[in-house]
C-alpha cells in the first residue's frame, strides 16, 4: 500500500484533497493541477498517492464521483465535496492549525 | 451514512468486480492522457510526453489492482476469496473431503434428529389459546401433597361453585372411551370422551359448525348430543356442511350432531387424539363423593397467579374435607400447570439422548481436527510461502477457518437430509409415552417437521462444531513461521502437532467409551427386562377390545348379561381356538382400576385406613386362556351368575397381605365400607401373580369378579388359540357381530405384541444409544487409525533406518503400537472416569443394572480395546512394508 510522499504528513494529503474540491468539482488530474497552483508550484502530489487516497476518501463518503466531461471535450470522473465532506474538513482544518500553532510554539521556545 | 456507501461499494465490487476494474482503468487512462496533452504543450515530443505522463504512475495495472483493494478489497470481498479458495482446496482433495463431510454429517445428524424430536415434542405449543392460563386439578392428600388423585364429580361441582380464581372449571372422563358408530356407512370404533358443558370454554375453542354443550345437557335424558372432530367430521361425514341437526348412531343408540369442532382442535390426555364429544351426562355412580373418575382443567382468571389459586383451592379442599369426611378426609386439593404436566421424564430421557448425540459430534469434531492436523502438515510448505508473502497469522487463522467452517456448513446439510430421513424412520418406533404427552399429540403422518427452530439449531451447532474442529489446526499450523519451515520442513513434522494428535486420540477413545457404557447399560436392562417372567403365557394369544356401555360399573350387574355365555358359544366354538376369556384390565398395557373393601370379621379400619387393591372383572376361564396358574380353588363358571352367592379370586400378593397367615379360600370381603349396601363376596380361587403393571413393576394385590356379577364397560376379548392367531382375527370378528352387532372390536394385538410394545418407552432410547454407539465406534476407528497411518507416514525414514539397522518386523510393529495404544488406554482409563460420573444420568432409563455395573464397563472397555488395537495394527502393519532402501532415500 502506498502512502503520501514523506514531505507530506500522513492524513495531510486527505485534507489537501477535500481542500482543492472545496472548490467545486474536479477530476483526478485537475486535484493535482489545483494543489499545483495554489501551492505556487510546490506541491506536487504523486498520481500514485493521489487515486488511492482518493478511492478511500470516497469510501468514507467525504467525496462522491461521478462521470462527466472536461471543458476540452475529454469525458473524466468528476469528485465533488459531499456535506460530511467539508464538515470533515474543518474538523481537519482546525487540528491541522491547531498542530501548527503548537509547533511553532515550540519552536520559538528554543 | 458512512457503512452504508462502503457496503454498497464492496457489495458492487464484490460482484461487479470487473466493471470496478474497468471504471478505475478508465479514471487512469483518462489522467494520463490530460497529462500526456499538458506535455505537449510544454513541447516535449509525443513519446516522451506519454512517457513522462506514465513515469508518475509506475505500473498502470498494479495501480488498477490497488485501486480495486481500496474501492472493494474488505472483508466481504476476502472472505469470498477465501471461500473459492477454500472449496478449490477441498475439490482438490475429494477423499479428505469426503470422509470429513460424512464424519460430521453423521454428528450433526444424531443432533439434528435428537433435536427434532424435542421440538415436535416438548416445544411443539399446546394447541389452546393462552394455554399458560389452563391447569389440572387434582384431589390430593394433606400428608402427601405428591398424590394426584383424578376428581369425583361432586367436589368439582363445589370446587366450580366456591371459587373465585377461575374463569372456568370443567372435567372430562378420564377414560376417555371408545364408541362405536353405526347406522349410515360401515360399523366403525371412534375415540371419544365425555366432557362437561364448561370444557369448550376452558379450553378457549369454538365450534367451525354448530354450537357445544349446554349445561342442562349434562344431565342423563338430555345426552343424546355430539360434538364431533373436524377429522371425524371429514372422514365418515365427507365433511357434510349441514350435519349439524343430523341423526347418528352411537353405541347403537340415536344421537344429534349439534357441533363441529375446527381442524386446529386436536384433544388427546394420554391416548388417542379425541374425535367424537359426548355430554358427561353423570351416571349414578358418577354421583358418588368417593367415586372418582374425571379429570378437572381450569382456566385461571386474568391476573392470578398459580400459588394465588393454590392457596385458595386448597382451603376449599379442607373445608370440604371437614364437610364430608366419609369422602374427603385427609384431602386437599392440587393443581399443575399443563404446560409442564406430564413432561419431566420424556425431557429427562430426550436430553440425555441429545446429550450422548452431543458426544458423538465431538467424537467427529475429534476425528476431523485430526484430518485437518494431518493436512495442515501437508500443506505447511503453501502455508510458509502465504506468511513470507505477508499474510499475517490473524489472515491465516481466518482462511483455514474459513475452510473449517465450509466443510462444517457441507456436513450440516448433510446432516438436516440424515435428520429427515431418520426422523421419519424414529417416528415409526416412537413408543407410546413420547407419541402421548398429555395435550401434545404427534400425528404420525406429519413426520418430525425441520422447522426454522430445528434450522438455527442446525446451524448454531454447525458453526460451533466448525469452530471446535478447526480452531486448534489453525492456530498450530498459523503459527509456523518460514525459518521453522525452513528448518524443519525436511522432516514435516511438528512436535506440538504430534502431541496435539495423541491427545484427540486420548479424548476420541475416553468419549467413545462413556457412549459405548451407555449403551451396554441399556441392552443390560433391556435383556433384564425380558426375561422377567410375566406370569401368563403370551404365546398364541390374540386380544381385541370390545366396549359394552354399562350403567353401574361399582357393583354391577352387567347390562349385557348374555355376554359371557355368548362368547364361549360363538367364539369358542372357532375352530382351532382353544380357549376364550375377557377382562377388564389386560396385563401389562391395559391399566388398572382400584376399590377399597373390608374383611370380614376384622376391625373396622376407618374410611380413612380402609384397605384397598387392584380390581379387574374376567370372565369364565380367564385363568386358564392367559395361562395364569391358579394355586388353590376354582375358576369362574358360568353358574357365578346375577343371582348367584357373590365370588371373587385374588392374587397372591393379596394373599399374603391380607391372609398371611390363613388360608383365604372361603374368606369373604365387601367393598365399600361395612356400612355400605353391597353383598358381601366370598374367595373361591388364588391365581399366581400377574407383572399387571408392566414387566418393570411389582404385582399389586389385586382381586377378580366374574363379568357376570360386576360388568365393566370396556373388555379386552382373550383368545388362545392352538396356531398362529393371525389367522384368527376374522373368524373372531365375525363371531362377534353375531351376538354383538353394534359393537366394533379395536386395538386388535397379540400377547406378544402386547410384551413388546410395553418396553417401547426403554427401546426406544436403547435403539438410539446402540445407534449412537456404533457411529462412536465407527469414528473412533478411522479417527484412531487415520492418526497412526500418518504418524507412520511421517516416520518413514526412522522405520527405515531401523529395519536396515536390522529390526525384525515385530520389532517395528511394537514400535507403533507401544505409543499409540498407550494413547488409547490412557484415553480408556479418562473414559471409564468420566463414565463414572455420567452413567447415573441414565438411572431412570435403567432396570435392575447399576449405573456403574462393572460387566457392562468392562465389556465396553474390552470392545474398545479390541477397536482400537485393530485401528493401531493395520497401519503398523503396513510400517514393515517399508524397503529401507526407499525409505532412506525418500528426502
Amino acid at each position: 500500500m502506498t502512502r503520501p510522499k514523506a514531505d507530506l504528513l500522513q492524513g495531510t494529503l486527505d485534507m489537501l484533497i477535500l481542500k482543492a474540491l472545496s472548490l467545486g468539482p474536479l477530476h483526478g488530474y485537475g486535484i493535482i493541477q489545483r494543489l499545483r497552483q495554489l501551492s505556487d508550484e510546490l506541491l506536487e502530489v504523486e498520481q500514485g498517492s493521489l487515486y488511492p487516497a482518493v478511492y478511500r476518501i470516497e469510501q468514507r463518503g467525504w467525496i462522491s464521483s461521478k462521470w462527466g466531461v472536461t471543458e476540452t471535450g475529454r469525458r473524466a470522473k468528476f469528485y465533488t465535496l459531499t456535506k460530511a465532506g467539508s464538515k470533515q474538513l474543518t474538523a481537519e482544518e482546525e487540528s491541522w492549525d491547531r498542530l501548527a500553532l503548537a509547533i511553532a510554539k515550540v519552536r520559538k521556545a528554543v | 451514512m458512512e457503512w452504508h456507501n462502503i457496503l454498497r461499494a464492496r457489495l458492487r465490487a464484490l460482484f461487479r468486480r470487473e466493471s470496478v476494474l474497468q471504471d478505475i482503468e478508465e479514471e487512469l487512462r483518462a489522467h494520463v492522457e490530460m497529462a500526456t496533452e499538458e506535455n505537449l504543450k510544454c513541447g516535449l515530443p509525443p513519446d516522451a510526453a506519454r512517457a513522462a505522463a506514465l513515469k508518475g504512475f509506475g505500473n498502470l495495472g498494479r495501480n488498477t489492482e490497488l485501486g480495486y483493494d481500496i474501492r472493494g478489497g474488505g472483508w466481504l470481498e476476502t472472505l469470498w476469496q477465501d471461500l473459492r479458495y477454500g472449496s478449490r482446496m477441498l475439490f482438490k482433495n475429494p477423499g479428505f473431503t469426503l470422509v470429513a463431510i460424512i464424519t460430521l454429517a453423521l454428528g450433526i445428524g444424531a443432533n439434528t434428529t435428537i433435536f427434532s424430536v424435542i421440538n415436535s415434542l416438548l416445544l411443539k405449543p399446546i394447541p389452546f389459546p393462552e394455554a399458560d392460563r389452563l391447569v389440572l386439578v387434582w384431589e390430593s392428600r394433606v400428608n402427601n401433597p405428591e398424590d394426584r388423585t383424578i376428581a369425583s364429580a361432586p367436589n368439582y361441582w363445589d370446587w366450580r361453585r366456591h371459587n373465585d380464581v377461575f374463569e372456568e372449571m370443567a372435567i372430562f372422563d378420564s377414560a376417555g372411551k371408545g364408541y362405536d358408530l353405526s347406522g349410515e356407512g360401515e360399523l366403525e370404533r371412534v375415540s371419544g370422551v365425555r366432557v362437561s358443558a364448561g370444557f369448550f370454554d376452558v379450553l378457549g375453542v369454538k365450534p367451525r359448525l354448530g354450537r357445544t354443550f349446554l349445561l342442562e345437557e349434562e344431565q342423563p335424558g338430555k345426552h343424546q348430543v355430539v360434538v364431533l372432530s373436524d377429522g371425524l367430521w371429514r372422514s365418515r361425514y365427507n365433511s357434510d356442511p349441514a350435519i349439524v341437526g343430523r341423526t347418528i348412531k352411537v353405541d347403537g343408540e340415536n344421537h344429534t350432531v349439534i357441533g363441529v369442532m375446527p381442524p386446529e382442535f386436536e384433544f388427546q390426555f394420554f391416548g388417542p387424539i379425541r374425535q367424537l364429544l359426548t355430554p358427561v351426562a353423570y351416571t349414578k355412580n358418577d354421583q358418588d363423593r368417593s367415586s372418582h373418575s374425571f379429570l378437572c382443567l381450569a382456566r385461571l382468571k386474568q391476573g392470578v397467579t398459580m400459588d394465588q389459586a393454590r392457596a385458595r383451592m386448597n382451603a376449599i379442599g379442607l373445608s370440604l374435607a371437614q364437610q364430608y369426611p366419609d369422602a374427603n378426609i385427609g384431602k386437599t386439593v392440587k393443581l399443575d400447570s399443563i404446560i409442564e404436566f406430564g413432561v419431566e421424564d420424556q425431557r429427562m430421557t430426550l436430553l440425555t439422548l441429545l446429550a450422548v448425540a452431543g458426544f458423538v459430534l465431538l467424537i467427529a469434531c475429534v476425528n476431523v481436527a485430526n484430518l485437518l492436523m494431518a493436512r495442515g502438515a501437508m500443506r505447511s510448505r503453501e502455508l510458509a510461502i502465504r506468511a513470507a508473502l505477508g499474510a499475517s497469522r490473524a489472515r491465516t487463522i481466518r482462511q483455514l477457518l474459513t475452510e473449517s467452517l465450509l466443510l462444517a456448513f457441507a456436513g450440516g446439510l448433510s446432516g438436516i437430509l440424515i435428520a429427515i430421513w431418520s426422523g421419519s424412520l424414529l417416528l415409526k418406533v416412537l413408543p407410546g409415552n413420547l407419541r402421548a404427552i398429555p395435550f401434545r399429540s404427534i400425528n404420525s403422518t406429519d413426520g418430525l417437521a425441520v422447522d426454522y427452530k430445528v434450522l438455527a439449531f442446525t446451524w448454531g451447532v454447525t458453526c460451533l462444531t466448525g469452530i471446535i474442529f478447526g480452531l486448534a489446526p489453525a492456530l498450530i499450523f498459523s503459527k509456523r513461521n518460514v525459518n521453522e519451515f525452513l528448518q524443519e520442513g525436511s522432516r514435516g513434522t511438528t512436535s506440538g502437532g504430534a502431541r496435539l494428535r495423541q491427545g484427540l486420540v486420548v479424548l476420541e477413545v475416553a468419549l467413545a467409551l462413556v457412549v459405548l457404557t451407555g449403551a451396554g447399560l441399556m441392552i443390560q436392562s433391556m435383556a433384564r427386562l425380558l426375561s422377567v417372567a410375566p406370569g401368563f403365557d403370551p404365546h398364541n394369544v390374540i386380544t381385541l377390545n370390545i366396549s359394552l356401555p354399562q350403567e353401574n360399573t361399582y357393583v354391577g350387574p352387567p347390562g349385557h348379561p348374555q355376554f359371557a355365555h355368548n362368547l364361549q358359544e360363538h367364539v369358542g366354538s372357532i375352530p382351532g381356538v382353544v380357549s376364550v376369556s375377557a377382562v377388564s384390565h389386560l396385563p401389562i398395557g391395559g391399566g388398572g382400576a382400584g376399590r377399597g373393601f373390608v374383611i370380614e370379621g376384622k376391625p373396622d379400619p376407618g374410611s380413612e385406613n380402609q384397605p384397598g387393591a387392584g380390581y379387574r372383572v374376567i370372565c369364565p376361564n380367564y385363568f386358564r386362556t392367559m395361562g395364569i396358574r391358579l394355586i388353590s380353588g376354582r375358576e369362574f363358571v358360568e353358574q357365578d351368575s346375577q343371582n348367584a352367592p357373590g365370588v371373587i379370586a385374588i392374587n397372591e400378593a393379596m394373599a399374603k397381605q391380607f391372609w398371611p397367615n390363613e388360608d383365604p379360600l372361603g374368606k369373604r370381603i365387601k367393598l365399600g365400607l361395612f356400612s355400605s349396601d353391597t353383598p358381601w363376596l366370598t374367595i373361591v380361587g388364588i391365581a399366581q401373580d400377574v407383572k399387571q403393571g408392566g414387566l418393570d413393576r411389582r404385582p399389586f394385590p389385586t382381586f377378580f369378579r366374574p363379568y357376570s356379577q360386576a360388568a365393566w364397560p370396556t373388555m379386552t376379548l382373550v383368545v388362545r388359540t392352538a396356531s398362529s392367531p393371525g389367522a384368527f382375527i376374522n373368524p373372531i370378528k365375525q363371531a362377534l357381530a353375531r351376538f354383538e352387532p353394534d359393537r366394533a372390536a379395536s386395538g386388535i394385538r397379540t400377547m406378544d405384541e402386547v410384551l413388546y410394545d410395553s418396553v417401547g418407552s426403554r427401546r426406544f432410547p436403547m435403539t438410539l444409544l446402540v445407534a449412537f454407539s456404533l457411529v462412536a465406534l465407527t469414528l473412533a476407528a478411522v479417527g484412531i487409525s487415520g492418526v497412526v497411518s500418518f504418524s507412520v507416514s511421517q516416520r518413514t525414514r526412522e522405520i527405515g533406518i531401523c529395519m536396515a539397522l536390522g529390526a525384525s518386523k515385530g520389532h517395528v510393529i511394537r514400535l507403533v503400537l507401544n505409543r499409540s495404544m498407550a494413547a488409547a488406554l490412557i484415553g480408556m482409563v479418562a473414559g471409564l472416569a468420566a463414565s463414572f460420573g455420567l452413567t447415573r444420568f441414565l438411572t431412570g432409563l435403567l432396570f435392575e443394572v447399576k449405573p456403574m455395573d462393572p460387566v457392562v464397563l468392562g465389556f465396553a472397555a474390552l470392545i474398545l480395546t479390541g477397536v482400537a488395537f485393530i485401528a493401531c495394527y493395520l497401519p503398523a502393519r503396513r510400517a514393515t512394508k517399508v524397503d529401507p532402501m526407499v525409505a532412506l532415500r525418500l528426502e
